[in-house]
């Protein structure tokens, strides 16, 4: 077998090509790594946001969107009076009732300077069924005040400097001041506005909630589909809050699905490109492998050297890919129409980077291989 | 020549290929016997299979009929595969326009043929040094081939040829290249390795002051072959 250094040194033999297969094959193979962290994003938000314990109670037909949700105020206290078994924190039980509304939120720039927001009207009783709402600065909103999630300032595309504690900013014809801020790390909630429950009704001029969010302790789903079913004057429905956002996964799928496909058609194009780039680099070393094969290396010996070259220059255009990655890519926020995620880039997503290019390497190398080293030595031997 | 203790023995060697749909079949039913330790030289006009004949001996190439005998293996009857064994010990290949790997220094260029066999680092470059030194580049073993005159490139392919200790070398017009004084050179080096070190060689070449060098000239003509005092007989 032919030492690695003939492989490297061949690698360097034409330092342009080399930089075109790393450039080339690098960003083919970064398209891969955003490609999957985008999916794997995204999922990982909509995963997370829902708790197995929690179920949402909301609008019978409503269960796909829970902001088309309409149901009567008095839920959450019959609920909360009918279930036992429901968590309680400090002789409160973890009854939350929301109101989701996606809405216009003007900033301090006038009507002109307004974004669609997601807003969520809630009462102090949400950080008991959302324990991983954390506020990171500032104060739960009470009435006239509205708080903000960590990565809403990305998700309405403003600086962080414009949606500060302390700035007023405007729902509808409602002016609110900014209380704080929250994180809940890796959930859609994060990208939310969070106002005070009945400041939220007066804006939507409605004297309905969305849902009712219980947390459950010794209780059961069941146990509030029961309730659901019993009450049907109050036309509910019970959802799972995991199955709800597992819903809304599915509901993405063609996203992703078309992420991936685009990638595909990037990396077939990209197996072609260094086809051909890998063609003309062995169809000017035929005399060269004959050669080598007169004085005794098998063709086998020698389809794995000219490998090797290419698993080398793939490994550098791994290399760079991670590096475009995590310097530009990594904790970058996406936005997407129910929330906000930061972009991972995990060791996960490198590996599969690394591999996709060893597997680019494999498949546009082996064909010109086979080109280089197919002809008969007596022919190859006398070829320029 | 005699088939006595021959080392290479052709028995009815035909070789065919195709040129598009035409045959083309520059050797029929061809015999020939070198014995070991002969400096052979063929010649022959172009296209008379001179250089077919070479990688049939070489095993680069196989007949399509007949047998070859080289050191007692029939290497006729070898499968590619088990060809490129047998070269990697039994034969050294000169060529003319030196073949070397151009980004390789002239030590690892002769080093490739021993990177195949079971060496120790240090037996390995014992004998890439003593390869050199015999072909009178000790001291160049660091220069790449660019940096070489031709002259020293083929010295350089020569101790290549020379590093594993075949018993054979085959040249293809291996002063085709050089000028003279080179060529001159080259050709005492060749003739030094049948007399002090018992080499067999097969040489090809146009050129008769190389082939004076040669224990015996064959010229290949029309199919077969004819020693250079037939030749000379018939003329007169």
């Amino acid at each position: 077998m032919l030492p690695l250094s003939y492989a490297v040194r061949n690698l360097f033999r034409v330092p342009a090509r080399l930089l075109q297969i790393v450039l080339g094959g690098g960003l083919v193979i970064l398209l891969l790594m955003l490609a999957a962290a985008l999916s794997e994003g995204m999922d990982g938000v909509l995963r997370s946001s829902g708790s197995e314990k929690n179920i949402i109670v909301l609008g019978t037909g409503s269960e796909e969107s829970v902001e088309r949700s309409e149901i009567k105020a008095s839920v959450p206290s019959e609920l909360e009076a009918a279930v036992s078994g429901l968590e309680e924190v400090l002789g409160r039980a973890a009854v939350s009732p929301e109101i989701h509304y996606n809405g216009l939120l003007t900033l301090g720039g006038g009507p002109g300077d307004s974004r669609q927001a997601l807003f969520r009207g809630v009462t102090p009783a949400a950080l008991l069924v959302h324990p991983e709402v954390r506020l990171v600065e500032g104060t739960f909103p009470r009435a006239g005040e509205i708080m903000v999630g960590r990565l809403a300032a990305h998700r309405l595309g403003v600086g962080e400097e414009a949606i500060k504690p302390g700035t007023q900013v405007k729902v509808g014809s409602t002016t609110l001041r900014i209380s704080g801020i929250f994180q809940a790390p890796g959930t859609v909630m994060e990208a939310e506005l969070w106002a005070d429950l009945n400041d939220l009704r007066a804006i939507g001029q409605r004297d309905t909630i969305s849902c009712v969010v219980v947390r459950l302790d010794s209780a059961t789903f069941d146990d509030v589909e029961v309730f659901t079913l019993q009450r049907l004057d109050l036309e509910l429905a019970a959802i799972r809050e995991s199955d709800y956002y597992a819903k809304l996964a599915a509901f993405y799928t063609p996203l992703r699905i078309m992420t991936w496909v685009t990638a595909g058609l990037v990396v077939a194009g990209a197996v072609f490109g260094g086809m051909n780039t890998f063609y003309a680099a062995f169809a000017s070393r035929v005399r060269e492998m004959a050669t080598l094969q007169a004085v005794g290396y098998s063709r086998k010996a020698l389809a794995l050297s000219l490998l090797q070259e290419s698993l080398l220059a793939s490994l550098l255009g791994s290399l760079f890919a991670a590096v475009i990655a995590l310097a530009f890519a990594d904790g970058l926020s996406v936005p997407f129409s129910i929330g906000t995620f930061l972009l991972r880039i995990t060791p996960g997503i490198l590996g599969l980077g690394v591999l996709g290019g060893l597997t680019l390497a494999i498949i546009g190398t082996l064909p010109p291989a086979w080109t280089c080293l197919r002809p008969e030595l007596p022919a190859a031997l006398r070829s320029a | 020549m005699s088939s006595h203790e021959s080392f290479i023995r052709c028995r009815g060697v035909t070789k065919t290929y195709h040129k598009g749909n035409t045959p083309v079949t520059p050797l029929s039913a061809l015999d020939l016997d070198v014995p070991r330790g002969t400096f052979l030289a063929l010649m022959g006009p172009s296209g008379s299979g001179k250089t077919t004949l070479l990688n049939l001996i070489a095993g680069i190439d196989s007949p399509t009929s007949g047998s070859l005998h080289v050191g007692g293996v029939d290497i006729a009857k070898l499968k590619r595969g088990q060809l490129t064994k047998w070269r990697a010990s039994h034969v050294g290949y000169i060529f003319q326009l030196y073949h070397l790997v151009p980004i390789l220094s002239a030590f690892e260029n002769v080093e490739l043929p021993l990177l195949l066999a079971p060496l120790s680092r240090k037996e390995r470059h014992r004998q890439v040094q003593v390869a050199l030194e015999l072909v009178g580049l000790g001291d160049r073993s660091d220069h790449r081939p660019s940096e070489l005159s031709g002259g020293q490139e083929q010295r350089v392919a020569i101790a290549r040829a020379i590093v594993a200790n075949p018993a054979l070398l085959v040249a293809d017009e291996p002063t085709g290249d050089l000028d003279r004084e080179s060529a001159t050179q080259i050709l005492n080096l060749l003739r030094e390795l049948v007399r002090e070190h018992g080499k067999t060689i097969v040489m090809v070449t146009h050129d008769p002051r190389a082939a004076a060098v040669a224990d015996t000239v064959l010229h290949l003509e029309k199919d077969r072959l004819v020693e250079a005092a037939d030749l000379n007989m018939q003329a007169a």
